[in-house]
């Protein structure tokens, strides 16, 4: 078998498991569409706060991202393959959706959201949760790197100014949401572009 | 010198080889998953799958999801054993190479 296979095309061989078992592997970067489009839909949130019917603009901004979300998941058709790492990552997102969604429709129907801060404090620090647990699984430096800059901004939130506060939330937004995502989809088409033909 | 390593010539198909190792990290995938992951055609993609399964590596279960057909695949045990098997012969292959070469 040796005569017949040179060193190299074994090399090749082994070269070729590891693409292929970090390729199965890969779950968050396709995801990377959906970071751009949450970050959007915060920022247009923020923006009609201030303007007319601006009760309305978290409920109504939110909901039309789930049902964005939702409907371009589901034109993509998924990952088509089940992971239990994907499965970990999935229920984390889930889980935040699920909670974030629960805890600030009863904070405004209460009325006791009054404090902008608090409501920048706790949100960064569930997103703060949410990507570093999923980078942390992912092996992936960038999306922890987000992780610490959403707990940074957790932390400021307590301390600052509203205005400063609500500036450092926004530019977390820019560079976890925006970058990130823009990011994400660029090292997807790389990946796409990388990805050759393997024949029999 | 010790014996060589015979390498499991349905594994050493680079397809088959590529599917068993997508498989590996996957409970379970769909035809055209492995399709987009490998760049393969579909006659040569459902070729090396039919020979995985005749092996006894690849199980496949065929069911409907929203109104679709849908083929899922799955590594058996066996499939993970002549996988696992394959990559330590390599690498013993390898090690050889590098040792005659040195």
């Amino acid at each position: 078998m040796l005569e017949e296979t040179s060193r190299q095309d074994l090399k090749e061989r082994l070269a070729l498991i590891e693409t292929m078992m970090a390729e199965g592997r890969q779950t968050t970067q396709r995801w990377g569409w959906s970071f751009l489009l949450w970050g959007v839909a915060y920022y247009i949130a923020i923006a009609w706060t201030d303007a007319p019917h601006g009760k309305w603009a978290w409920p109504i901004t939110m909901g039309a991202a789930v049902l964005l979300s939702f409907i371009i998941a589901s034109r993509s058709g998924g990952d088509k393959s089940r992971t239990t790492m994907s499965r970990a990552v999935g229920s984390i997102w889930l889980a935040f959706g699920m909670t974030a969604f629960l805890l600030f429709v009863s904070l405004g129907i209460s009325g006791r959201l009054t404090d902008l801060r608090v409501f920048i404090a706790v949100v960064a620090a569930m997103l703060g949760m949410a990507n570093g647990a999923s980078g942390y699984l992912l092996g992936w430096r960038v999306q922890m790197g987000c992780a610490v800059i959403w707990w940074i901004t957790a932390v400021s939130a307590c301390f600052l100014s509203v205005s400063r506060a609500g500036i450092i939330f926004l530019i977390a937004i820019f560079f976890c949401q925006i970058v990130f995502g823009v990011y994400g989809m660029l090292e997807q088409h790389r990946t796409r572009i990388r990805r050759k033909a393997i024949h029999a | 010198m010790p014996d060589l390593p015979e390498l499991n010539p349905v594994v050493h198909g680079k397809l088959r080889l590529a599917l068993l190792s997508l498989l590996s990290t996957a409970e379970d995938a769909e035809f055209t998953w492995l399709r987009a992951k490998t760049g393969a055609t579909d006659g040569n993609l459902g070729a090396q799958l039919a020979r995985l399964e005749e092996a006894g590596y690849v199980a496949v279960e065929k069911r409907f999801s929203a109104r679709k057909p849908q083929t899922l695949y799955r590594i058996t045990r066996a499939g993970r054993k002549a996988l696992s098997e394959y990559i330590q012969g390599l690498k013993q292959l390898l090690g050889t190479a590098l040792d005659n070469e040195g």
